[in-house]
């Protein structure tokens, strides 16, 4: 699908509540697994796609992708602070795992790998009922090296599933850089070894990336079989709040501060002629606005009880009883 | 009526319950044209393959069970077989830290209708014997069913198939092409947590699963010779326990002996033991004994071996050490 104006600000808008939410979120929360450089890989990973195709993203980025999928930022806030009025009712932590009724599938566990197949599962599903419908599945770098990659692109391949899976790649799992755990200069050389598509696009170019999950996921709905991508970008901060960061020099991180994706976009929207610089003023103003009020709602919400604890809740009823209640 | 093996009962049920209902699909290794391993699927790929109702994978376990979890996130309902036991492991996070926690962690927006087949057991191939269903007693959220007829096979499977939650159902290769039962034309399901009363007696409960219901009847037989009465309890489903037929039977008798083909440290037969003592000890007339194999790995040669599996012997030790106190 062609991007529009109104597509391109709204992207812009999306990567810039990115950035503020994880600076807000932060004063709030330790702990906080911050997306700040890599906004431009989820924004357009995760652009456009159906309301009934699977999402399963990478834990970095998982609020702002449920967001995207139309959550409401007070009750995924509300999840990030155990409150019961969270999608999970404080059950599990809502800054990893993403609402299932919008067709998002998280990290149901703090294990990283098990999504992939969890993704490939969502995509076998969509193709046994013939639906037409995709599973979008991103995924850091580290996780790359999981046993579950293997299988689960490789069934999917073998399977020709309805499946785009994107490497998230920031160049970091924790404090090891993707040097000492890759041997291939990208995660996409890998699809060869599955018999299918790889392809490497700069992940801190939002059109690109938007562009290459686009027509991978187009050659799904048609058959056509799964995709591995390689989006590279760059953590700029730290693994989570307060990592002092040993493991790497501050020039380093300079450097890729010059390939920020979010004045980088605002640069070409500019010269296109698409945005103004008023306009960003305007647009960071309403996203700090809704993230405040997002926060204030969360904030006012009751914690999690006894009641959420749910002792006797841990099989799901017959549907038939469910339904007589 | 018709006679059934153990097998036949088992494939009966999936028969039936894949021409129920049009969501349930069978997914495992060689279960086309080879008819699966110890025929545990025999006939079926001449009835629904090669559809998407019958799906043979590569060898990758831990995908074709965590792609399980999501398909029934999506509203499948999977049976997929890992093939022995001995595998679990490899599956164990798809199984304890997925697809038990989907519905409490998901506020029940997602369910699980999941069945996960195995054979286990020291059988008379006597290849991957081994018996770890007392792990996943531990979780929440799983259901554990190991029949020890053909009768009570196929009506639990078609319980475990219509749940709507996991349902980890260990079948032995001991009884997998023993002795036949007479099975009923009609319809018949057995719930799931039901325990039954195999033999009435009122001297001794022995509580037992699998081939050891078996033994402990034998023994049984034999002791009701001597004017000992033995009520045995199969358990048939050990999560969740039916813990109403196991302290009805020890208030009953006043004496527990619990066997298992599993190890006795960290055993099912563990929690049984506890969950009587701490719901009725003063009912106890004697101490609780439990019959289970010497804590070392299973052992290869066949002496060994029969030193290792309780045998009618053992449990007959066991019933007369728990009435002489």
């Amino acid at each position: 699908m062609l991007l529009e104006n109104d597509d391109l600000l709204s992207m812009y808008r999306l990567m810039m509540l990115g950035r503020t939410f994880d600076q807000e979120i932060t004063k709030k929360k330790g702990g906080w697994h911050a997306t700040e450089g890599e906004e431009a890989t989820i924004v357009g990973t995760f652009y456009n796609l159906k309301k009934d195709d699977v999402v399963v993203p990478h834990y970095r980025g998982s609020v702002l992708v449920s967001y995207m999928r139309g959550a409401p930022l007070w009750r995924l806030v509300a999840g990030i602070m155990g409150k019961a009025t969270g999608f999970t009712r404080g059950r599990y932590r809502g800054d990893l795992c993403g609402p299932v009724e919008f067709n998002i599938i998280g990290m149901i566990s703090g294990t990283l790998g098990p999504t992939i197949s969890l993704g490939t599962g969502a995509a076998l599903a969509a193709k046994l009922k013939k639906t037409n419908n995709v599973a979008v599945v991103s995924f850091g770098d580290g996780t790359s090296n999981r046993g579950e990659f293997h299988e689960a692109i490789n069934l999917a391949a073998v399977l020709d599933l309805p499946a785009v899976f994107i490497c998230q790649n920031n160049q970091y799992s924790i404090s090891t850089h993707v040097s000492k755990a890759l041997r291939c200069n990208s995660v996409a050389d890998r699809a060869v070894g599955y018999g299918i598509p790889g392809i490497e696009v700069d992940g801190n170019d939002v059109m690109e990336i938007y562009t290459a999950v686009q027509e991978s996921v187009k050659r799904a709905r048609e058959g056509d079989g799964p995709t591995l991508i390689e989006a590279k970008t760059y953590r700029l901060g730290g693994h989570m709040a307060g990592d002092p960061e040993l493991y790497r020099q501050k020039q380093e991180v300079e450097k890729w501060k010059k390939k920020d994706p979010l004045p980088r976009f605002k640069k070409k929207l500019i010269d296109m002629g698409v945005l103004t610089e008023n306009k960003v003023q305007e647009i960071q103003k309403a996203v700090k606005e809704e993230i405040f009020v997002a926060i204030r709602m969360a904030d006012e919400q009751p914690f999690a009880g006894e009641k959420e604890l749910g002792i006797d809740d841990i099989f799901a009823p017959a549907k038939g009883k469910r339904e007589e209640k | 009526m018709k006679r059934l093996t153990y097998q036949e009962a088992l494939v009966q049920a999936l028969r039936e319950e894949m021409h129920r209902d049009e969501s349930i699909f069978l997914l495992g290794q060689d279960i086309g044209v080879f008819g699966g391993s110890l025929k545990s699927f025999k006939g079926l790929w001449e009835e629904f393959g090669p559809t998407d109702r019958m799906i043979e994978t590569p060898l990758s376990e831990s995908v074709m069970v965590e792609a399980c979890v999501g398909a029934a996130m999506m509203g499948m309902r999977p049976v997929v077989q890992v093939k022995f036991g001995e595998f679990l492991p490899l599956v164990m996070h798809s199984i304890a830290c997925d697809a038990s926690c989907v519905w409490y962690y998901s506020a029940g927006k997602a369910r699980v209708p999941m069945v996960l087949r195995t054979l286990f057991g020291i059988g008379p191939h006597r290849g991957h014997p081994q018996d770890y269903h007392s792990w996943l007693l531990n979780v929440p959220g799983l259901k554990v069913v190991m029949p020890s007829t053909p009768y009570d096979a196929k009506g639990l499977m078609k319980s475990a198939i219509r749940d709507d939650n996991p349902v980890i159902f260990f079948e032995h290769m001991r009884l997998y092409h023993g002795s036949r039962q007479e099975i009923p034309e009609e319809e018949y399901t057995i719930p799931l947590g039901l325990a039954d009363v195999k033999r009435e007696g009122n001297d001794v409960t022995v509580v037992a699963t699998a081939v050891m219901v078996h033994r402990a009847l034998d023994a049984a037989e034999n002791l009701s010779r001597e004017g000992i009465e033995v009520e045995v309890v199969d358990l048939r489903t050990l999560a969740p326990m039916d813990k109403a037929t196991v302290l009805a039977s020890v208030k009953k008798t006043g004496r527990l002996v619990v066997v298992h083909e599993t190890w006795k440290i960290g055993g099912s037969g563990g929690e049984v033991s506890a969950m009587v003592a701490e719901e009725i000890f003063e009912y106890l007339k004697a101490p609780i004994v439990r019959v289970a194999p010497p804590h070392v790995p299973i052992p290869f040669s066949l002496p060994l071996e029969k030193m290792f599996v309780p045998d009618e012997q053992k449990i007959k030790e066991a019933i007369r050490t728990v009435l002489a106190k």
